[in-house]
């Protein structure tokens, strides 16, 4: 990060108290403005709309292909370029798209946040 | 020699990296997630260095050449695991405002005895994957470089305690991040030199497997670890003297620290408990455990237990909550998954080229090390060399930064949620945590280090996936409904995987269900979780609790950003205090 060299500001009785043993700190009970308590109910919602499909997507990549190479072993002796086309399948799809995936979902998770 | 060369740099360059880290330290947010200030692309690549152990750098490979092609599912479910953490976890997770994964079950759910049961399974799970990284460090160094076990294992927890306790968070985050990208390039580069040097026909031979029937060469097989050989054929072998002595058909137990020299053309000996080595299903793109005859089964119940399991790592969660925010937390999820895919489309080379130049390390038990086995075996002069002592270096960067953050997610669980000490604790508990671990290390060369790590991650799958996506997602979660969902999927996960180890006479859908618990002790903890919670009432302030966690950090309004003093964002006793000097 930055080559400024820190320096401890804090007294060195802040600094005894920190590095000793606390008392548990007490639990509070959680509480929301009306407000914010509002906007934090849209964005459970928006939230989760958009997770699920992600998350579901994700799940039928990964059924799909399995399912594929059990259904169709042939898959394994047509063969691409010399290499087999279902390890082919194995190593070269599940990556990218699950890259592109991972970039929808950012977006879409970003952007009910900017409204 | 060649070992102390390659190993010698990657631990000076982290216990310097780590100093590098050491700042001004003063509280265990410090300590334990860096100040919460380290930006997405950083920690992303400090996620992606941590996460490429032992098991990812080498245990893949071996895989492929003992299991077959389907292995790669493996790192494909590592891979998903962050997918679904971006979705579901790690923005929520990271505004709670929690520092560990038992932080965050007391911040939502109130329950000092849940955030006591939660330091356990971090520290069940921390053992049960520390210790095969250690062990890993000792045989790999072992194997490369002569040196007797015990040196690498405690090589390995010096570098890492020391870097730990002086750094904390803040030195682990450099110095995996350094490591991601140094274990990018000793992997990537050796994978493309292999290739070339490996020769046409050698690169046919793993495009088109043949079952290992007949030794081509004089091949000579250690034993590290004691093997029972069943001997279909009269078998030739070569004693150190140079007479041929023919082993006589049946069943040859081979103690550990021996070795073999078998002569060409003689029938390759079948192990115990074992498939034979590229058999039909060698070739298959999918996990036939044991030979059970249920490939799609296994596969699922790998991918179930690395994908949620992912999701319930407690050293890559702390690593979410070094992030400045919730959105930060959620970027560094989503370039993680770029970052992994791109390191998981090598092991698959490793594995083919490993099947057909060192298929005799699968007798051996000793498929793990077939990664810095390879260079020799293409090139026996300087360059074969200088590529075993690269990937040497590689392996060993991939225990320590995955050493680091699980030993600082162990002592956070120890010095943190369970005696609530403060920073003078937890830099004491980091080395007292790593010697444990060493001490543990040093008597399970034995150990399946893969059995561990699915135990770990079956325990992870089972116990805090369910706890962060039901307490993040489902507002009627109650404290005695996560106490026994997680007690429920720690013993069942643990239990069957024991029962496993046993080995029951059991077989096929029944013997994967029992090695690999996953799929139904993760539905079993749900399942457990709702039912009790729906037994009992939430209290009154639940909704607000998991409502909380979906706040996001609101952006500055207008063109101006707010200043903190402002007096909307002055807490109640500045209030009072302005109000105060103001009269």
């Amino acid at each position: 990060m930055s080559r400024v060299k820190r320096v401890a500001v804090t007294s060195p009785q802040t600094r005894l108290a920190h590095s000793r043993r606390r008392a548990p700190g007490r639990w509070r009970v959680p509480t929301l403005e009306p407000a914010d308590a509002e906007r934090a109910a849209r964005m459970y919602r928006e939230q989760r709309r958009r997770a699920l499909p992600a998350v579901a997507l994700m799940f039928g990549l990964l059924l799909v292909l399995t399912i594929a190479f059990t259904v169709a072993p042939g898959l394994d002796s047509v063969r691409v370029l010399g290499i087999p086309l279902s390890w082919l399948l194995l190593v070269a799809v599940p990556y990218p798209v699950m890259a592109l995936l991972a970039r929808w979902q950012l977006r879409r998770a970003e952007r009910v946040e900017r409204e | 020699m060649a070992a102390i060369l390659s190993v010698a740099p990657v631990v000076l360059m982290t216990l310097l990296i780590g100093l590098r880290g050491v700042a001004a330290m003063r509280t265990t947010s410090d300590f334990l997630v860096a100040s919460r200030r380290v930006s997405p692309l950083l920690n992303s690549a400090a996620v992606s260095g941590e996460y490429l152990s032992a098991a990812s750098f080498l245990g893949v490979s071996g895989l492929v050449v003992k299991d077959g092609v389907g292995a790669l599912w493996y790192p494909v479910g590592f891979t998903a695991g962050y997918l679904a953490m971006l979705a579901l976890v790690a923005a929520p997770m990271r505004r709670s405002g929690a520092l560990t994964v038992p932080d965050f079950a007391e911040a939502r759910l109130a329950s000092p005895a849940l955030r006591r049961i939660a330091a356990v399974v971090v520290l069940v799970i921390g053992t049960l994957y520390l210790v095969p990284q250690f062990r890993t460090a000792g045989l790999v160094l072992s194997a490369v470089g002569g040196t007797p076990y015990w040196v690498g294992v405690v090589i390995a927890g010096t570098a890492v305690s020391a870097t730990l306790a002086l750094g904390g968070m803040r030195a682990a985050t450099y110095v995996q991040a350094f490591q991601f990208a140094l274990k990018l390039v000793l992997f990537i580069v050796p994978a493309i030199w292999l290739l070339m040097q490996a020769g046409a026909e050698n690169r046919h031979a793993a495009l088109h497997p043949v079952e290992f029937t007949h030794f081509a060469h004089e091949t000579t097989v250690s034993f590290e670890v004691a093997v029972t050989l069943e001997i279909t054929a009269p078998t030739a072998t070569r004693a150190p003297d140079g007479s041929v002595h023919v082993l006589p058909r049946g069943d040859l137990v081979m103690p550990g620290g021996r070795s073999l020299v078998f002569l060409p053309g003689t029938a390759v000996p079948g192990v115990r408990g074992d498939a034979p080595l590229g058999s039909s299903g060698w070739q298959r793109p999918l996990l036939d455990l044991d030979g059970a005859g249920y490939p799609l089964l296994g596969t699922w119940a790998v991918l179930l237990a690395t994908m949620l399991g992912t999701m319930g790592l407690p050293h890559v969660l702390m690593r979410f909550h070094t992030s400045p925010d919730g959105r930060a937390a959620r970027r560094t999820a989503a370039i993680t998954v770029g970052l992994l895919g791109v390191f998981y489309l090598f092991p698959g080379i490793y594995g083919l080229l490993g099947r057909v130049l060192a298929p005799e390390l699968y007798l051996s038990g000793a498929t793990d090390t077939v990664v810095v086995a390879l260079p020799s075996r293409v090139d026996g002069g300087w360059a074969g060399s200088l590529f075993t002592a690269l990937l040497t270096a590689g392996a060993f960067a991939a225990f320590l930064a995955t050493s680091l953050g699980l030993l600082l997610a162990v002592s956070g669980a120890i010095a943190h949620d369970l005696l609530r000490g403060g920073l003078r604790q937890l830099r004491l508990t980091v080395v007292l945590a790593a010697a444990v671990m060493v001490l543990l290390a040093l008597p399970s060369t034995r150990l399946d280090a893969g059995v561990l790590v699915t135990w770990g991650f079956t325990v992870a799958a089972s116990t805090f996936c369910p706890l962060l996506v039901l307490g993040i997602w489902w507002q009627k979660l109650t404290a005695a409904g996560a106490i026994s969902g997680v007690l429920a999927g720690l013993l069942s996960s643990s239990g069957s995987i024991i029962t496993a180890l046993f080995e029951p006479p059991l077989d096929g859908w029944l013997a994967i269900l029992v090695a690999q618990p996953a799929p139904w002790s993760v539905p079993l903890a749900f399942a457990i979780m709702i039912v009790v919670s729906l037994r009992g009432r939430p209290p009154s302030w639940s909704t607000a609790a998991m409502l909380r966690l979906h706040l996001d950090e609101r952006p500055p309004r207008g063109p101006k950003p707010v200043h903190s003093t402002s007096p909307g964002h002055r807490s109640s006793t500045v209030r009072r205090i302005a109000r105060r000097l103001n009269r």
